[in-house]
Parts: C-alpha cells; structure tokens; sequence
C-alpha cells in the first residue's frame, strides 16, 4: 500500500520534485545544526557579560538547553520544529518568527523589485544579442555581461551611492525609510545592486537559448512564409524563449536570496540578510536556525515553482 | 564589507549618562589632532543661544533588542535606554559624577548606611511624580536579578528602603567606596514602581521614565523615534523636539550617510577615514577620551609566561608610541599602563617599561628562555587594528628570537577560547561601566575576588589582591590614590598586561549638531543637543 502510494508519488513529476525539496530543506536544516554548534562561541556569555559568574552562565545555558550534548539538543530542536517551534532569540526575547515577519519587508521587496529588473534587464538585452549575432552590439552586450561579472557587489553598491547619492542626489544613500515613497526609493539602488550579479548570467543563457530558436526549422518556416522578423522574434522565438527564462531566473532568485545578505549591509536595509549577520555574531542559535530554515523554504519553494510552472509550459520536461 | 561594530555590541560599554555639558567635553579632550575641530564646534555651541525644535538622524552602528535597564549589556540596548530612564547619579561628559534624580546624599559615620534626598518636582513621562517607592523599587528589582549582567555591581547593598516620600535609605554590608559609582550605572535607573501598575509586556511596549525622551516608535526594520519628554524635569530640555536612530551597522555606509546629508551623527567612526572627514566643511570630527586601554594579555599558566623576566622583556620590545601611529592616524595615545588616563586615580607618572630593545634583550636573558621560543597570539578577527597590532607585536619580538604564530577567531570563538584559558596570549581591550577604578583594578588585577583570574592572564599578586581590597574600602582620596599608586608601580613590574594603547570614541557630525558630547563610558545624552 504504502509502496504503491511511494511509487504513485515518484511517478508524478510535481510528486518527485516535492519529495526532493522537503529532502533539501531537511538537509540544509542538520547542515545549518551542525555549523552552527561545532563552532565556538557562547551566548550565555554575550547575554549576561563578562563579569557574570560561571553559576549564572550555567543557569542561562541549562535555560536553554546548552549544556545537553550535541545529539540531545538536534533532538529537541527537531522535536520544536515538528511541533512549528523555532523558538525565541536569546537576545531579543522575541519568539523567531515575529521575529522574521518584523524584518522580512525589505528583503522580500528586494528580492521580487531585482527580479524584475533583470527580467526587464535581460529579455531586451539578450533579444538585441541573438538578433544581432556577431555583429557589434552582440559583441558588447557579450563583453559588458563579463565586466559587471568580475565586479562585486558591494563595490558596485558604493559607486552606486557615490553617483547617485552623493553627487547628483536624486537617491537617498542608504535606510529603508518610513513611508512607502522613501520604501521605493531606498530600494533602487540595492535592487539593481543585486540584479546586476545576475544580469550577465541571464543575458548569456538567453541570448543562446534564442539563438537556437532562431536557427530551429519552425523560425525558418515562419520566415518563409513572409511574415516580418519583427513578428518572427516576438511570437515566435520569444515565446519559446520564456521556459529557460523562468527557469534560468528560478535558479538565479536562490542566488538573489543569497546576495541580499550583502546588499542590505552596503545600503543599510534592516531586512531578514542584516538580521542573520547580527545573529551569528551573537551566537542566537534560535533566530539563526529559524533564518537559514525560511530562506532554505524559500528558495527550494521558488526552485519549485520554476520547475512546476516550466513543466506546465512545455510537457517535454515532464518526462526528461 | 566590514562587521566591525560587533565590537560595540558585545562588552560593557555602558552608559551612565554624561551630562553633555559643552564645556566640560570641550575641557576633557584629547589633546590629539581631531580635537582641534571639535574644540571648535564646543566653542560655536558655547558662543551660540540653544535653538528649540527640529529633528535629529542619529545613523548608528548599534540597534537595540530590548529596552530592560535591568537586562542590558548590549550597546544598542544601553544607548537606548538611558535616553528614556535615568539614575540618581550620573557620569558627566567629564567623567565626573554628577547628581541627577538625588541632589545629594549623607552617610552614617561607618559608611555603611546611604541617605539619598530625591530631586524635587521630577515627573515620569506620564506625570506621575517621582517617588522613594519607585527607587527602592526599581534597584531592589536590579540586584535581586540574577541575570543581570550589572547585578554584581549592587553586591554590596544589603538593604534599601524609602524614608517618606523623597528619601532613600541604603544599608550597606561593608563600606564600599565605589558604591556612588555604582548607582550611577544605567542598569540602576529609576522605573515607576511594580511598573505603574501595567503588565511587563504593556510597560515595555509604553516604556515610562524620567529622562528627556520617550518612546514614540520602534520600527525593527527601519529605526526608532524618540520624541521630547514633556515633563522633563530640566526646564527648556531636551532642544530637540525628536531624534530619529537608524541602525547602519556598515561603516561606508554611516559616513557616506553622513556626508550625503541623510544623517547628522553617526559613531564609531574607523581612524582611517578621521583624516579624510576633517576635510569635510560640513562635517565636524569629535574625539572623546575614553575609559578603555587596548592590552596584550599573557596567560601565566603557560611556563614562559609564568616568567616575569619573558612579560618584561616583551613589554621593552614593543614601541607603543610607533604602534599607535601606524594603527590610529594620531587618534590614540600610545599605552603606558593598565588604566586609562581618563580614570580617576590613573598615574599619569606611573613607572612603565619603556621602549628599547637592547633592555628587552636583557630581560630574557635573565629569563629561563634566553634564546627565545615559539608562541601563539589569539585575536578577535573581523576589526582591522586588532590584526595590526598583532603583526606589529609579531615583528617587536623577532629580534628576541620569540616566534609568534597569529590565530585569528570570530569574535564569539575568540571569547570563548581565551575564557577558556586556551591561549598563550591574546589582545584585548580592559574597559571601566563606571567612573570608578575599582572595576578595573579588581576585575584585571584581583585574583582572589575579581571574578576572572586577572582576566583570564592568571596573573596572581596576593599584594596586589590585598591592595585592591583596602582600597574598596577606603573614603579618603589622598590615601585611596596612595594605594592606587602603589598598585600601579608594582604591576609596572610584574607586567600582567602589556598596555598598548588608549582609544577615544570617534564620533563626526554634521557642523549644525551643537552640544553633543560622550562621557567616557561611552554613553551620551542628547537633551543639550541642538541644530543651529
């Protein structure tokens, strides 16, 4: 029965990648555990000072389950997550997950405001390529794409700000603002930021991607039957052209997630990238848990997503 | 990217208020190159009449995570906080203590017993009046809780109780000097009794206080907003109608910040860029003398380090005055001894082992290890002096064929290893809460009570320990410097720590913030604080 209900599951495409998802996001759950506990460090310690005595340290860690042994607490922490715990900070006194809806804003605007600009970025961009091929804007468009690549992206960040901020002041420098206006205009500068790590990357496996479209028999029929290049290019390769866009853009928002940890450090954005770096220099293990488990969802729910929403488009992959 | 403020977050950086008075910062500078421009500015804000109103952007390195006086160690809790609740004493810009909620106070012949007169016509914010309930209250509640990383610094009250309605009464089990200093710790603030009558969870979400400011909003993702306290017992204070504190942990960021006219403060400012925004017409370079020294620590549980002759050769060989220059672009002053100048009983004439390495080549040979040795220096990765110094350090001892091989640790692992004693020697820095010298004397130096075996060097001076001790309990300044003294010239000798230099706080503000100041524990209060 349950073989059958397994089997079932594997057949299924949407079934196979889900079985696969939650198995990454267990992985990545032990993985964050055991990182994180090898280290040294001590937030009893951080907590109450240094002139706490070795008793009140004591007191703190048994509190908190600290000074049970390594397999011990993996047991509990797994029980709490079973059971929808992912505890309270040390520091902040806050359950995790207020915690992380208190900071997500930023971060999640971030992370769909860059998105879009390198869609926006990219499709022209890529269509200018392949249309283009070997001539000289294909040529620069290439050779741009491996000059933003070699740059990083806090450094990209601070000309950024240098022009934008400190010389023409038309963006403020860094902060997320109180109003939604002040949102919107703190977030240009680190969205692009973080969109321009990606660009290059989507540019190239586009422009190829559309390159083959424009050499496969169904363009040069279309061709062949009169109809304008413009029309051939936008309904035709374009079309065929949007399943590796979503998936290449699927893959490339877990990068996105990855990157926002620097971004909002150059641009001051109190997101969920800031919170983590604060909580690993403290030793919070809850909110670190907690964090490395929602951008681990996160991602492979994107990921998901990606493969869900191209199988749909083109039933081929569905079978591969 | 740099995360260099996690320095500021982890230790005692506390605050106890200064009084921001203009002048007395102006008179308690360092006299180092950055003073120059803020003499200027105090002299502007002397020279000017305050101006009401307006709104200062404080980009800050440091963002609170709760508000508890009695729960606090972390530098954005602290500097919050004692915006909102205040002591009955305070430390002064000027690192002096200064009567705050108290005007005064008596003592019995003994010492032992505290009568504290409470300042007439102080209101929390709510308007309630202050009362001796609320006190005994508010530092029954401080002591008694054992978690409180500043509850050891009320060790020595036995008692508190209200003698009507505007006296206080404190017991005393043995006479403590340091115990004004005590109370003028911000862990010591004065909240409304049993919280007003509210539930923890109400109170801490409507926080009431005294102080120049209250709680207008808390926005963990952007920033806090304080607004003027209206019944702030300081007639005219606070200038400023609010203050709006944006967490900028990234120091790049602070400055441009700064510079860019989207903040007015901004702390913690590296050395490096001192020089570059002294040039800067609308920015303002502060520097405050501080109660930290920058020390070398040896762990005298390692053989080598156990031999006096190896801690004082090593403190021969290295330069502080060079070690300073290369590391601080003229901010600091080089080391010579453990405790700060900026600390009351310092001996600015204290004798140190100066710098000549013919005098170091003597000492080890004198030592069991003439011809040298290899060792290990732990330091604190992530702030770049601290691996400047090491490297420094590491060349000073070559000629004297001691080898040093630098392990550098994230801040949490590099605490835990030397807490661990798991070191032969590490770079630290010993840093006062108080304006009393007793906390570092006896946390660093007091074996036998200090809490932290000397911190952590197991240094073990039974003279030493004794001196600490009598010193705790002597009133008298003359004969307190007296012992303070002694101490100092023989831990000059014995060399537990090497002194390498004394850090100030760098602040930079834009040149319309008038009367800002920090006192040397690091903690600044903002109602003197204006925008011309």
């Amino acid at each position: 029965m349950i073989e059958r209900a397994v089997h079932s599951i594997y057949d299924s495409y949407t079934g196979r990648r889900l079985l696969a998802a939650v198995f990454v996001v267990i992985g990545v759950v032990i993985a964050a555990f055991i990182l994180l506990h090898v280290v040294p460090g001590d937030p009893a310690r951080a907590v109450l000072g240094e002139h706490a005595s070795a008793g009140a340290v004591l007191a703190l860690d048994k509190q908190w389950g600290l000074n049970q042994s390594l397999p011990d607490q993996f047991g509990h922490y797994i029980h709490d997550l079973v059971t929808g715990q992912l505890g309270s900070s040390y520091f902040y006194h806050e359950n995790v997950i207020s915690l992380i809806g208190q900071r997500i804003a930023p971060t999640a605007w971030l992370v769909l405001f860059a998105s879009a600009l390198a869609v926006l970025i990219s499709v022209p961009l890529a269509a200018i390529a392949a249309s283009r091929h070997d001539r000289f804007a294909d040529h620069a468009i290439r050779a741009g794409g491996v000059v933003g690549l070699g740059m990083p992206a806090f450094w990209i960040g601070i000309v950024f700000i240098e022009i934008f901020a400190q010389h023409l002041h038309v963006l403020p420098t860094g902060g997320w603002g109180n109003s939604d206006w002040q949102h919107f205009e703190g977030l240009i500068m680190p969205a692009l930021t973080a969109a321009l790590a990606i660009i290059p990357i989507l540019v190239r496996s586009l422009r190829v991607g559309m390159l083959e479209v424009l050499e496969s028999d169904f363009v040069a029929s279309a061709r062949a039957r009169g109809l304008s290049e413009r029309r051939v290019l936008l309904v035709h390769v374009a079309r065929n052209a949007v399943i590796p866009t979503i998936t290449l853009l699927g893959l490339n928002i877990a990068y996105l997630v990855g990157s926002t940890v620097i971004v909002e450090q150059v641009f001051a954005l109190n997101g969920v990238g800031y919170l983590l770096v604060d909580s690993i220099t403290n030793r919070d293990y809850p909110v670190v848990q907690g964090l490395v488990l929602f951008m681990a969802t996160a991602v492979v729910l994107i990921n998901l997503a990606t493969d869900l929403i191209s199988a749909r488009l083109d039933p081929r992959i569905r079978l591969r | 990217m740099d995360f260099e403020n996690y320095e500021l977050t982890r230790r005692q950086l506390i605050g106890h208020g200064a009084k921001g008075s203009a002048l007395l910062a102006a008179g308690s500078l360092l006299a180092a190159p950055g003073a120059s421009a803020a003499t200027r500015k105090f002299a502007r804000a002397a020279a000017a009449t305050p101006k009401k109103g307006g709104t200062l952007i404080f980009a800050r390195s440091t963002a609170p995570t709760q508000i508890d006086p009695a729960n606090s160690i972390i530098a954005g809790d602290i500097y919050t906080l004692d915006k909102i609740f205040e002591p009955l004493y305070i430390t002064s810009a000027a690192g002096k203590l200064t009567p705050w909620l108290a005007t005064g106070y008596t003592t019995n012949k003994a010492q032992t017993v505290w009568t504290f007169n409470l300042r007439p016509g102080v209101k929390f914010n709510d308007g309630t009046p202050l009362t001796a309930a609320d006190v005994v209250w508010s530092i029954d509640r401080e002591r008694k809780n054992t978690d409180g990383p500043l509850s050891f610094l009320d060790y020595a009250i036995k008692s508190i109780k209200a003698d009507g309605t505007d006296k206080v009464v404190f017991t005393l089990s043995t006479p403590w000097a340091p115990f004004l200093s005590d109370i003028s710790v911000f862990a010591n603030a004065i909240l409304p009794a049993n919280f007003g009558g509210k539930s923890a969870t109400a109170f801490w979400a409507n926080p009431v206080g005294t102080g120049p400011w209250t709680l207008a909003s808390w926005k963990p993702d952007s920033n806090i907003t304080l607004k003027a306290n209206p019944h702030y017992w300081q007639p005219g204070k606070p200038y400023l109608d609010s203050i709006t504190i944006n967490y900028v942990s990234n120091q790049n960021q602070q400055i441009l910040q700064l510079t860019g006219g989207q903040a007015q403060i901004i702390d913690n400012v590296p050395p490096s860029n001192v020089a570059s925004l002294k040039k800067n017409s609308n920015v303002d370079l502060s520097l405050f003398p501080s109660w930290q020294t920058d020390i070398l620590v040896f762990n005298e549980a390692v053989a080598q380090f156990k031999d006096v002759h190896v801690r004082r050769a090593i403190a021969h060989a290295i330069d502080t005055d060079t070690l300073v220059e290369a590391t601080s672009f003229g901010t600091a002053k080089p080391g010579r001894g453990l405790f700060p100048p900026s600390l009351e009983y310092a001996d600015q004439d204290a004798p140190a082992l100066s710098y000549s390495v013919s005098a170091a080549k003597a000492e080890l040979k004198k030592s069991k290890y003439p011809n040298g040795f290899s060792t290990k220096l732990l330091i604190s990765g992530g702030v770049e002096k601290w691996s400047e110094f090491a490297t420094i350090i590491q060349a000073a001892l070559k000629p004297l064929n001691i080898d040093v091989a630098i392990t550098t640790l994230d801040h949490a692992a590099f605490e835990t290893t030397f807490q661990k004693y798991d070191f032969d020697m590490f770079i630290d820095y010993a840093i006062n809460d108080i304006s009393d010298i007793d906390e570092m004397a006896s946390f660093n130096l007091d074996y036998k009570n200090g809490g932290s075996k000397s911190y952590w060097s197991s240094y073990n001076n039974p003279t030493v320990s004794k001196l600490v001790e009598q010193a705790e309990g002597e009133f008298n300044t003359t004969k307190r410097a007296a012992i303070y003294k002694q101490i100092q010239a023989i831990i000059a000798q014995d060399v537990p720590f090497v002194a390498l230099d004394y850090p100030p706080y760098i602040y930079a503000t834009s040149t319309k913030v008038r009367g800002f100041a920090v006192n040397p524990g690091g903690a600044y209060r903002l109602e003197d604080v204006w925008l011309a």
